[in-house]
């Protein structure tokens, strides 16, 4: 029973750090019904800048999620800018298509400059409380991920404050729903889908910058982030900040709890499964509109 | 220039590309430059394997990134039936077909209550749901795969029919029958696209609300779609396995199986008949040969090959978002004709 709980808690500590991978897709494949399959690319990018950062210059990644964070948001606007723009004119598969040409461009940037070699960050404020724990209830809480998960919380809750609270994100949730009524009431669609692709990039870059004091930082390390964070926004439901949230912690429970009673292997398949079982009981997904 | 003379093309570069796909590997066959018919065998293979996904994405307009794992149950099923039934490659092919199109049909059914994305992430979750049974399930010897033997028969037609070449003739062998397996999707295709069960898919595609206001049930033909994509990619995983003469999970149910096909599909031109053939005759080349030209030498090992590739991707999707066949062909064919 124990056991049963400290999985549960493992999970959603993992969950707030999944729920800040995903959301950034949510905006752009939730919200704006765009396709990234480099969603992932971009969270390896975060993870490389921050373990860069903290090598060269020795910043803790807690400090280097600043700069990563705004160079990523100009990365993202670059790309939708550059790229994006022009793709939208076609078929929405063009988008897988050209998203996909991104990945291998990114991924193996990121092989040519680091090699794929593993590289673990130590000696940061995260890895050097690692051990420490709070004790609850006969449940342990490891220190470091707990203040991974509400860093992560924070800035969850002031992305869904911006987009729910402000007339930035009215405007951003107008383009979304009508791009035609947007531009009559003064709203420019391109600059709307600009932003939504340098605060996706952005936010999963942030992730990555944490995550990296947990994970080993590799150039292939985003695909599975890519898929798990599909099925995290498809999970909450289309277009729903605080769904991408739930499902995350979902998401997180899941694989923890499955890990204690089956091999590893089944940890995602489990995700998955749950998705479809959930789907076809709600077939928008947790607090989906549509 | 009226339609009859633009059929007339139409036929004479079909006929001239017909010629060139016989005649190709006999140059290389002679000079003992084996290497390009792999590459051509590559190039039919994910044709074969784009021309069935456009089914359920070009036609009936549904976002699947999920069929490579009927291109792993094609490739288990006969390969299982050859190893321990002795079954002939050939029977082991229908019967992974006929298998494939059966389960496809029964798993995707239930998930056609989720439309758009929703259903995307369903077929990806089908394969995220497949891959550690593959690598457990003991009865398909999990992660360690199963291995194809050797028993080729006598001549040609005993080689056919064993469906295994070896030796000097293999890479010549495996290219003639993907030609033959690309032929017969192309026809069976054309058939689809041109009856009744196209006009419903794209009834579907265009209008579901609309289609099934005219009586036309989207979830059923949403699965039938599925299912004849499913059937392909399973006669394509049986030819895959029996060239690769192995069949494991990591190889079967590789991503490659639905992005490369998929992405055939989007550059030669979604929805069009001959839109995965021209993208695969364009997308396999280019990266096989980048990874025996830029991947080889100092450099190799630091992804120089897949970078150039990427960007190359990226350019087309760029240039031309709609495919190449969307290109104005016909116009430029008639300023040929009238300045010649």
């Amino acid at each position: 029973m124990t056991l049963l709980l400290q999985a549960v808690v493992n999970g959603l500590e993992m969950g707030f750090l999944y729920a800040l991978v995903a959301v950034g897709l949510t905006i752009i494949w939730g919200l704006m019904e765009m396709i990234n399959f480099a969603h992932g690319e971009f969270l390896m990018l975060g993870m490389f800048g921050a373990w860069w950062l903290s090598v060269t210059f020795g910043l803790d990644p807690l400090v280097s999620l600043v700069p990563v964070g705004l160079a990523m948001y100009a990365l993202g606007v670059l790309i939708y800018q550059q790229l994006m723009r022009r793709v939208q004119r076609g078929d929405p598969f063009t988008q897988i298509f050209a998203t996909i040409g991104l990945l291998f461009l990114l991924q193996n940037s990121a092989v040519a400059v680091f090699t794929s070699d593993y590289r673990y960050l130590s000696n940061t404020v995260l890895t050097r409380l690692s051990g420490s724990s709070l004790r609850l209830l006969g449940v342990s809480l490891g220190v470091p991920l707990l203040i991974g998960a509400l860093l992560a919380l924070g800035l969850f809750l002031a992305l869904y404050l911006l987009i729910d609270r402000t007339e930035f994100g009215l405007a951003l949730q107008a383009t979304a729903e009508d791009r035609e009524a947007a531009m009559l009431v003064g709203i420019r669609p391109q600059h709307m889908f600009a932003v939504a692709w340098g605060l996706g990039a952005a936010l999963v870059a942030v992730a990555g910058a944490i995550l990296s004091n947990f994970f080993a930082v590799f150039p292939q390390v985003g695909l599975s982030f890519t898929v798990l964070a599909y099925a995290i926004v498809a999970l909450g439901g289309f277009g729903s900040i605080l769904g991408t949230l739930l499902a995350a912690l979902v998401v997180g429970v899941v694989q923890s709890v499955t890990t204690v009673y089956l091999p590893p292997a089944f940890k995602d398949a489990f995700v998955f499964a749950s998705y479809i079982l959930i789907g076809l009981l709600r077939p928008q997904g947790l607090f989906g509109r549509f | 220039m009226d339609g009859s003379s633009g059929r007339l093309w139409a036929r004479a570069v079909l006929g001239a590309g017909l010629v060139l796909a016989l005649a190709y590997p006999i140059p290389l066959q002679l000079s003992g430059y084996t290497y390009f018919q792999t590459v051509g065998f590559l190039v039919l293979l994910n044709a074969m394997l784009g021309v069935g996904w456009n089914v359920i994405g070009g036609w009936a307009g549904q976002f699947d990134f999920g069929p490579q794992v009927f291109f792993a149950i094609g490739a288990y099923i006969a390969a299982i039936l050859f190893v321990h039934l002795g079954w002939s490659p050939w029977l082991g092919m229908l019967a992974g077909v006929l298998a494939a199109a059966l389960i496809c049909a029964l798993v995707t059914y239930p998930l056609t209550r989720l439309r758009g994305h929703y259903f995307a992430i369903a077929t990806v979750a089908i394969w995220m749901i497949a891959q550690p049974i593959g690598a457990t399930w003991e009865f398909i010897n999990g992660s360690r795969g199963l291995f194809i033997p050797i028993q080729t028969g006598q001549g040609v037609l005993g080689a056919v029919t064993s469906l295994q070449f070896v030796g000097r003739t293999k890479a010549l062998g495996y290219y003639y029958v993907a030609l033959g397996l690309l032929a017969l999707t192309l026809f069976l295709a054309r058939l689809v696209e041109r009856g009744k069960l196209g006009f419903y898919f794209r009834a579907i595609r265009d209008d579901q609300e609309g289609a099934e206001g005219v009586g036309i049930d989207s979830r059923l033909y949403k699965v039938v779609a599925r299912s004849i994509t499913a059937a392909v990619f399973a006669a394509g995983g049986v030819l895959y396995g029996f060239w690769a003469l192995a069949v494991f999970p990591e190889q079967a149910l590789d991503l490659n199986w639905s992005t490369l096909p998929i992405m055939a599909t989007v550059v030669g031109g979604i929805g069009r008949l001959w839109g995965p053939v021209l993208g695969a005759m364009i997308l396999i080349p280019i990266s096989q040969v980048m990874s025996t030209t830029l991947g080889t030498g100092p450099l190799a090992g630091r992804g120089i090959d897949l970078i150039v590739y990427g960007v190359i991707i990226v350019l087309i999707a760029a240039l031309r978002p709609t495919g190449i066949l969307s290109l104005p062909w016909g116009r430029w064919a008639r300023r040929l004709v009238r300045t010649s």
